[in-house]
């Protein structure tokens, strides 16, 4: 696969407002997992996640235009202002040579929220008028392009836990296919809401104690919530604006378990990490740190371990696995951006930041996942994975520049 | 068996029948859930009309994917309610 340069990131997490602030807390195992609590819910049984900061929610709101924008939209703004001043884009730059995929999974949860809450207490009132375009999941990305005149195509890819591994893909793809010089890419999502969580809640895979990726006596995994944009473009592109390229991506691949909607099938992940390594044409070995899907739940964490031991062989045993979900949550349709941003700069730092909470090896697992503690490598290419409720996997592989 | 009087046991089964969509009659302990065709979306039914009945909440957690049989899940499910309960009584 042609490689693909990246030249921004940006992110908003519970972490804070900033991609050094989620490196940081990725780097330093900082958790931004706090108490909660959802007022209309009547036994919250659940009471742990990586929410928003309320003064950061307040900046962007009042940064936004709440009117016409949901958080999840003002967040992703938030996050695509940093991607785009970190790749030093000008008003020149974007056009009908630029496309947007952003996606999300859920749209606009708190206007949903806010609309039902106010149809039920007073049925004759009169609804937000803007609720249908705030809610729209495509909103993020109509939002994007219009306030940076991009006017190439644009997408919305809502594919659950793999909506932003997804976007960045088919970006990339974009891009090689000569469609588009570049293209704003990833995922956003703000859904710590009563009636959402209710739901999560009810599906029963969520932890009411502590997320603990790949370990013993892990009970489930914890949600979270925030943005990841990124900018990518054709090298050349890149090259001709004399932009400062800080990693390239060289694969991703994408496949459907086609089997059972909540079960993960170890068969599915592993066709899709292949098909990332080998669209990237290197040999698995190369690859020094995986951001792993790591959501804490019993299945997940068995069937990706499986997945990457089935993909690297003997390889498996010199890669760097983790999980840095327990510090910002999993934050579904803006997931896998957040992570694939992580997974960027630990390769530019050469260190691979810590899965948190670990306790010990589970006996079904056989590894541990850089335990608590960051730890340094030395390897030119790292990858990150989202395998996504339905059966929807998504991964990516970077190098650094020029070692495609 | 891992806790739960008969009467506690009785009434499990009947949800897992209930929101398994299988037979009441068809049910029983020694049954492989697969084999009755309990799928990971009828686990969270489950799961969920157990939590709205006795006020537990029950995670997907080892013990809960290792259960095999109809048996296996009720033993995990009445430990979660023993534990409850005495949690409530205390």
């Amino acid at each position: 696969m042609k490689p693909v340069a990246i030249t921004g990131l940006g992110a908003v997490t519970a972490c804070g407002i900033g991609v050094d602030r989620l490196w940081t807390a990725a780097r330093d195992g900082i958790s931004a997992v706090r108490d909660v609590t959802f007022p209309r819910i009547r036994r919250q049984q659940v009471k742990r996640a990586a929410r928003l900061a309320e003064d950061d929610l307040a900046a962007i709101t009042a940064a936004g235009n709440p009117r016409f924008q949901d958080r999840t939209t003002m967040v992703a703004l938030a996050a695509t202002r940093e991607a785009i001043a970190r790749a030093g884009l000008g008003a020149g730059d974007f056009g009908e040579r630029c496309g947007v995929v952003v996606g999300s999974g859920f749209g606009g949860a708190e206007t949903i929220e806010r609309n039902y809450v106010r149809f039920i207490e007073d049925p004759d009132g009169r609804s937000d008028p803007m609720a249908i375009p705030k809610i729209m999941t495509s909103s993020a990305a109509s939002w994007i392009a219009m306030e940076f005149k991009a006017t190439g195509p644009t997408l919305c890819i809502s594919t659950a836990c793999s909506s932003a591994t997804q976007s960045i893909g088919v970006a990339a793809d974009l891009i090689r296919a000569g469609l588009v010089d570049r293209c704003l890419a990833g995922g956003s999502e703000v859904l710590l809401v009563d009636g959402v969580f209710s739901s999560w809640e009810s599906l029963h895979v969520m932890t009411t104690t502590q997320c603990r990726p790949f370990s013993k006596d892990r009970t489930g995994m914890v949600l979270g919530e925030g943005a990841g944009i990124v900018v990518l473009e054709s090298v050349e592109a890149a090259r001709a604006r004399g932009a400062e390229i800080l990693a390239e991506l060289v694969g991703y691949g994408s496949t459907a378990d086609a089997a059972d909607l909540l079960r993960p099938d170890p068969a599915g992940a592993t066709a899709c990490i292949r098909r990332a390594i080998d669209g990237a044409g290197i040999d698995p070995a190369r690859i020094g740190y995986c951001n792993a899907h790591g959501t804490g739940t019993i299945a997940n964490d068995i069937t990706e371990t499986q997945a990457l031991r089935t993909v690297f062989g003997e390889a498996f045993d010199g890669l760097l696995v983790s999980s840095t979900k327990p510090i910002h949550g999993h934050a579904l349709g803006a997931g896998g951006a957040l992570e694939f941003i992580v997974t960027v700069v630990a390769l530019r730092a050469q260190i691979a930041p810590p899965t948190i909470g670990f306790l010990g090896v589970d006996p079904k697992i056989g590894f541990e996942p850089v335990p608590n503690v960051a730890r340094p490598f030395s390897a030119d290419a790292a990858m990150s994975n989202s395998f996504a409720f339905g059966g929807i996997n998504a991964s990516l592989v970077v190098t650094l520049p020029g070692r495609g | 068996m891992a806790g739960g009087d008969e009467e506690l046991r009785r009434e499990l089964l009947k949800i897992v029948a209930e929101e398994g969509m299988v037979e009441n009659r068809d049910i029983t302990a020694d049954q492989r859930l697969d084999e009755i065709g309990i799928q990971s979306a009828d686990f969270v039914m489950i799961l969920m009309a157990i939590e709205e009945r006795f006020g537990v909440y029950v995670p997907v957690d080892e013990r809960l994917t290792e259960a095999k049989t109809v048996a296996d899940l009720l033993d995990v499910v009445c430990s979660h309610i023993d534990n409850h309960r005495r949690q409530e009584a205390s």
